[in-house]
């Protein structure tokens, strides 16, 4: 069983390596940017943009007490709030990168896209709420997505989101009161 | 509060099973990545080459560099024209490339955060453009 410092270490030898930590992790951050954007095709381009950063800084990432994964969380919330702030269209990180068959790429997207755009409209609670806490600031959707959505610890969320927990906590509470005032106003 | 708190925690999320295009995905990223960084050990033999003249000019008496190089060209044509123009010709057009497409697939970063990232990338760019220039002097 390779562990994740030995995967990293051969990452850095050979690019070729980072396949394993994608197939490794693209499936949860996809999931936890879906829950963040409630949209298929901004989900697929933030995932991808967040896994094309994380392979070109991968030669910096070190472990100083943070995990891969807590890494690759950061770098993806970061990309969230950036698609946030900004909310214009980049070109498709899919017409930046090369397929071996563009058109089967397209079919296997396109049949993700239906799959998943039928799972979100069976969750239709799920998307009141979540369009509701996108009218909140931003650091109050990080911690709230992290923490109820994502159900992670306030230890994790606060190495994602490089904070103490004393922070993070009342973070949490003032979020929370001002989620649930906008949710009672739907 | 806490009721509300709960709610959020149990309420159906939507999740996922199975992605169809991640392992293309996957592919195409590595496989971006394998292109843009070019071995430079191809340059080392006309490296190789040069730093053998530059010795010779330390221990033959009256001999430059130039002098030297010029020799080389007319004693061994195309293995001079090979090392000294066409692999720097050929690093410079692919490793320009390269830049192109770090630059691209990283979605135009700011110039600091782009040399970071390419750096090895315009060194051999530089070194290539060192032996065309020595060559042809």
């Amino acid at each position: 069983m390779v562990t994740e410092s030995e995967l990293i270490r051969k990452i850095k030898d050979n690019p070729a390596e980072f396949s394993a930590i994608f197939n490794l992790y693209y499936k949860p951050i996809f999931g936890y940017i879906l829950r963040r954007t409630g949209n298929f095709d901004d989900t697929a381009d933030i995932a991808a943009e967040t896994f094309i950063r994380a392979f070109i800084h991968i030669k910096k990432f070190s472990y100083r007490g943070v995990s891969f994964k807590v890494w690759l969380y950061r770098i993806a919330t970061n990309e969230v709030n950036m698609f946030f702030r900004h909310q214009k269209k980049q070109q498709s990180v899919f017409d930046r990168v090369d397929f071996t068959d563009k058109t089967l790429f397209n079919h296997y997207l396109q049949q993700d896209r239906e799959e998943l755009e039928a799972e979100l409209q069976q969750h239709s609670q799920f998307l009141e709420v979540l369009n509701a806490l996108k009218t909140l600031p931003e650091k109050y959707q990080n911690v709230i997505s992290l923490r109820y959505f994502e159900g992670k610890d306030n230890k994790e969320i606060a190495m994602i989101l490089n904070m103490n927990e004393g922070t993070l906590k009342s973070l949490l509470s003032r979020g929370v009161e001002m989620l649930r005032k906008k949710c009672n106003q739907i | 509060m806490e009721n509300f708190e709960e709610k959020l925690a149990n309420m159906p999320k939507p999740e996922i099973s199975d992605l169809k295009h991640q392992d293309m995905l996957a592919n195409a990223l590595v496989t971006a990545r394998d292109k843009s960084v070019l071995s430079g050990w191809w340059l080392s033999v006309p490296l190789y080459m040069l730093a053998a003249l530059l010795m010779k000019t330390v221990f033959v008496p009256n001999t430059t560099l130039i002098s030297l190089i010029h020799e080389l060209t007319r004693t061994q044509k195309y293995s001079s024209l090979f090392f000294f123009v066409l692999v720097p010709v050929v690093f410079i057009v692919l490793n320009f490339m390269a830049v192109k497409r770090i630059h691209y697939l990283s979605g135009n970063p700011q110039t600091m955060k782009l040399l970071q990232m390419v750096w090895f990338n315009l060194l051999i760019i530089v070194v290539s453009l060192l032996l065309l220039i020595i060559y042809s002097l």
